[in-house]
């Protein structure tokens, strides 16, 4: 069979998969009058959802049966094990009519306090990423070698392609110096949000849930990308800003603070001070405004792409998905190199050693 | 915040989760192989410059052989034209005593053949002499006619010239 046969069969196939999904979807159920979707009308839950302990999982999913019908089942090991049961995938569960939590849908979880100590679905997100990415980077550096293999190779590009990046802006003495944090933001970023897209399944099918009247509901999912938790872009944007700080500080030492704190002219008697006083001030406040825009921006990119990927998913399923996951990729490659441009543009302005 | 989700435990937990990447990434990975690239690049250049270095070198000692050759033609008709000027001179010193040789050769042999000459006179002399003597002498002894004179004479040249034959 020809390339071209089969490229036309497959063109074929996503044509009526996609007509299919139109007609499935919860757009066409609604024109054509079936009686739900296909996909149930997702949730969306902006705070990350609490996996262990199952207390707290419980608590904050609603799957927790009121005290007043099951008792102290909630807390109990049994609870523990009837829950870990639901920790696989909505398809395997899919029908199976289980209806110990029919009515758990009347519970309405709570999101973690602030102070709250629980282990997220994107905090496993992110563990499972810092691993591999080890994997991927030790592994490719553990024995280097003159004549590089494949993986070396690879990874090595990817280190030259940062470390240009960030000597083009720094200079080669500085940008070497950055490298290595603003690469572990740049990779980390980049490949929480790949990651979610290149492990879909799993990401998108392996959680907890009830079983309802229409099969098994996923309430939360085990993996959840780490970019759509408001934690892990705060956490680097307070790195990033550390970071920059750390070494304004050091080019400058106390004159630094100068750039915040221009009380000269005011002290000598100018009244044209008092511009500076509040430039300074300016200064001060963007330099705090910076970590909120880092967090929102990676945090409000990353949440808007996992809320189109599931809307679509609702509306039409199928393959319409696919081109929102190519939208995904790239969408996660601007975040990273805007997360890591940004901040070695910021260090760039604090170490350089012009009158600000 | 807690309905966006923020968390002080989870913040602290990815900023330790960062620093700990951080931390081994900047030991295994980075290091390790910034430092594979920093002395491929050094070996690169180290291979250009000495590239650089051998092809200057080259192109010196093929400038040197050059001049070595030139030199050596040189020293080579220089040796040419002096063996050249030797042989001109050794042929017109052996021509020269060759002549002289010959000169000389020829005079002595003149000298000698003059000698012998005159020798041979003088012998021829002391034989007509003698020959004279002798046919006086049998002239005196013999008194005979003038015939017999003439007979005797004619004996005695005869004999004459058959010793002067011998």
């Amino acid at each position: 069979m020809s390339l071209k046969r089969i490229m036309i069969l497959f063109g074929i196939g996503m044509a009526v998969l996609l007509i299919a999904g139109f007609v499935v979807g919860a757009i066409g159920s609604r024109i054509f009058g079936l009686e739900r979707p296909f996909v149930a009308q997702p949730e969306i839950h902006l705070p990350p959802q609490p996996i262990f302990p199952a207390e707290a999982r419980d608590s904050a999913l609603g799957l927790a049966p009121a005290k007043d019908e099951h008792g102290a089942m909630s807390s109990s090991d049994d609870q523990h094990a009837k829950d870990d049961q639901h920790a696989k995938s909505s398809d395997a569960h899919a029908g199976d009519g289980e209806k110990g939590h029919g009515d758990a849908e009347a519970h309405h979880g709570e999101p973690l306090g602030i102070m709250d100590i629980a282990i997220t679905n994107t905090l496993l997100s992110a563990w499972l990423v810092s691993i591999v990415m080890l994997v991927f980077f030790v592994g490719a550096a553990r024995k280097p070698k003159v004549v590089p293999g494949r993986l070396q190779a690879l990874v090595e590009m990817l280190f030259e392609l940062v470390l240009n990046f960030a000597t083009s802006i720094l200079g080669p003495e500085m940008g070497r110096k950055a490298f290595p944090v603003v690469a572990t933001i740049f990779f980390f970023v980049l490949f929480n949000a790949w990651l979610a897209i290149f492990l879909i399944p799993i990401y998108q099918a392996v959680g907890y849930g009830i079983g309802t009247d229409h099969g098994f509901e996923l309430k939360a999912h085990l993996l959840r990308p780490a970019g759509t938790d408001l934690n892990m872009p705060l956490a680097l944007a307070l790195v990033s800003f550390v970071f920059v700080e750390y070494w304004g500080f050091r080019a400058h030492n106390f004159g630094y603070l100068k750039k915040f704190f221009a009380f000269g002219d005011i002290l000598r008697g100018r009244p044209s001070g008092i511009i500076n006083v509040f430039v300074g001030l300016l200064e001060f406040i963007s330099e705090l405004v910076r970590v909120v825009s880092f967090t929102f921006r990676l945090f409000g990119n990353m949440t808007a792409g996992e809320i189109l990927v599931v809307m679509i998913t609702f509306l039409v399923p199928f393959v319409a998905t696919q081109f929102v996951f190519g939208l995904e990729l790239l969408v996660g490659l601007i975040q990273s190199v805007i997360f890591a441009g940004l901040t070695l543009v910021f260090l760039s302005v604090a170490v350089s050693h012009e009158e600000h | 915040m807690a309905e966006l989700g923020l968390n002080v435990p989870s913040l602290v937990s990815y900023l330790i989760n960062y620093i700990i990447l951080l931390i081994l990434l900047g030991v295994f990975a980075y290091r390790p192989l910034l430092n594979a690239i920093d002395g491929r690049v050094d070996s690169i250049r180290e291979s250009l410059a000495a590239a650089d270095q051998a092809r200057a070198e080259v192109a010196t000692s093929r400038s040197e052989i050059e001049e070595e050759l030139n030199e050596a033609r040189r020293e080579g008709q220089r040796l040419l034209d002096q063996a050249r000027e030797a042989a001109d001179r050794f042929r017109d010193a052996e021509m020269a005593r060759a002549r002289q040789s010959a000169e000389e050769f020829s005079e002595r042999a003149q000298a000698d053949i003059a000698r012998e000459r005159d020798a041979a006179i003088n012998e021829v002399r002391a034989a007509f002499g003698d020959l004279a003597i002798t046919a006086a002498e049998r002239i005196i002894r013999r008194s005979v006619d003038r015939q017999a004179h003439q007979e005797i004479i004619d004996q005695v040249l005869a004999e004459g010239e058959q010793a002067l034959r011998r």
